[in-house]
């Protein structure tokens, strides 16, 4: 079974930013970063399957985030690519709020 | 405008995938043929970065592989070059005889690197980067020691100095201007920027190449400073020429670019232009600069999509576009030239400010300050030269509070 493992406090994450959950953390392949955008908490994995970048420096915005590099652009909710340079979807995680707790329920597929 | 049923597309990078791309997020199920004298519809901004950090294969630049093609419905013809058009047939002829036939015919056939005039320019140690094929070249000749004379530090030639030094390349740069980029970035980060070559070891003059010639081991440039310098390679990066030869040929109306209006129109009503090689006649007659940036083709394309399908295009934001070279990520957004104020947020990020308006944004290392700008020149939001300059102060507050849309100054 998936665990279910706190990453951050509600409040540790501003409206409209992120944090890198490492892998270390997650047992994950990539490290995940989590966002929160208007008040709803998501993850993905973190690297920008363009250029390596790390999505959580991102903009987020509506939804989405964008890459800091090269402003590829992905779905916030399930990972989906939405604009090039970036062509292929990251892996989306399950995220929880439980309590103050933000919970991640890593993606069964991006464990390592 | 009736929606074209087939469209053939001549030239295939960028501005064509994503054309084919949109065309098909829109709805257009037609026939879509690209004509690409290439192998593969690739990408190109990693052929001055990437290509130079690790082995890269031009599988992995394509912007699709054969089934993702296939998915799209795109009929790529690669490795044929098209030798004419004729726009009244909406007729394109291939090199082989070959006639393929477009109810639209789209150009997209980009720019070929500007060489150089002048003695030895033709000689086969003298390298320009546009292709795949180019940056192997390239490569091949940048081993460890080898002495490398770049031409040109602008976008191009800064960041191949810095691929070119990862490699441990000998590299002299030179440019006709003392500082490079000015116009693009504004002069302290111009400054700044083209500093970095000389602390990564290269060699920098103000200069331009007076004559190339064969030496006792390998050759020699004779600067217009008058040194002669002992290379084994020289590599142009002096900017690109519109590749325009089948519009004149087809008796479009050119002007260092094919001329097109809003929607991309050239003077014939069925033949579009899209990319580096087209440049924006407004109704007056105003001749616009070509933009030659990556954004500014997918753009292109995203709004002839539109316009194929007989939609509205989005509104079309100000020009974006990046830089990668040594360590540092460059980001830019609208003009930092004319009229307005210089304002700056440390020493990283910079400004452009008319009146209360935000027309230009640089940054060094500090992408979220141009996406702020961005948003901040796109939605016409007013802004304070003082809220500009304080790193206390998230740009993302002043699009927070965005006030009414600003008409005046």
């Amino acid at each position: 079974m998936v665990e279910r493992i706190p990453a951050a406090k509600l409040g540790d994450i501003p409206d409209g930013e992120a944090i890198l959950v490492p892998r270390s953390l997650t047992g994950t392949i990539d490290d995940i970063a989590l966002f929160q955008d208007g008040g709803e908490y998501f993850a993905l994995d973190n690297t920008c399957s363009h250029e390596l970048a790390s999505l959580s420096e991102g903009w987020i915005e509506d939804g989405v985030v964008e890459c800091p590099l090269h402003t590829g652009r992905f779905c916030l909710r399930d990972g989906k690519v939405l604009s090039a340079p970036a062509d292929t979807d990251v892996a989306a995680h399950t995220v929880e709020v439980d309590g103050d707790d933000i919970l991640i329920v890593p993606n069964p597929e991006r464990l390592a | 405008m009736d929606t074209p049923e087939r469209i053939v597309v001549v030239g295939g990078g960028l501005a064509a995938y994503t054309l084919g791309d949109a065309l098909r997020s829109l709805g257009h199920r037609g026939e879509v043929v690209v004509i690409e004298k290439e192998p593969a519809m690739y990408d190109r901004p990693p052929l001055s970065k990437a290509a130079f950090a690790g082995d890269i294969a031009l599988d992995g630049l394509a912007f699709a592989s054969g089934g993702k093609l296939d998915a799209l419905g795109l009929r790529l013809l690669s490795g044929r070059t098209v030798v004419g058009i004729d726009p009244d047939a909406g007729a394109v002829t291939l090199d082989d005889g070959t006639v393929v036939e477009g109810d639209a015919v789209v150009l997209a056939t980009g720019g070929s690197a500007r060489r150089l005039a002048l003695p030895g320019s033709d000689l086969p140690v003298v390298h320009v980067l546009r292709t795949f094929a180019d940056a192997l070249a390239i490569r091949a000749a940048a081993v460890p020691g080898a002495r490398i004379l770049v031409a040109g530090a602008g976008l191009i030639g800064a960041e191949l100095t810095a691929s070119l030094r990862s490699r441990g390349v000998e590299v002299t740069l030179i440019d006709n201007v003392e500082v490079p980029l000015v116009p693009a970035v504004g002069q302290p980060l111009a400054e700044r920027l083209h500093a970095m070559h000389a602390a990564h070891g290269v060699d920098v003059r103000v200069a331009t190449i007076s004559s190339l010639e064969a030496a006792r081991h390998g050759w020699s440039a004779e600067l217009s400073d008058g040194t002669a310098l002992r290379i084994d390679a020289v590599v142009v990066g002096t900017g690109i020429v519109p590749n325009v030869e089948l519009a004149e040929a087809a008796g479009l109306d050119v002007d260092n670019g094919i001329l097109v209006d809003r929607d991309h129109r050239t003077s014939h009503p069925r033949v579009h232009a899209i990319g580096d090689v087209a440049r924006t006649r407004s109704t007056d007659g105003t001749l616009h600069r070509r933009e030659e940036h990556w954004e500014a083709a997918r753009l292109d394309a995203l709004e002839l999509a539109a316009v194929l399908v007989g939609q509205a295009p989005a509104p079309r934001g100000a020009g974006w576009w990046w830089s990668d070279r040594y360590d540092v990520h460059v980001e830019g957004v609208g003009r930092m030239t004319g009229d307005g104020t210089a304002v700056f947020r440390g020493e990283d990020v910079a400004f452009h400010l008319e009146g209360r308006l935000l027309v230009g944004a640089v940054s060094v290392n500090d992408p979220h300050a141009v996406r702020a700008a961005r948003r901040l020149i796109d939605q016409r939001i007013p802004v304070e030269a003082a809220e500009l300059a304080d790193p206390t102060l998230p740009l993302r507050e002043l699009l927070r509070s965005a006030r009414p849309a600003y008409a005046g100054r």
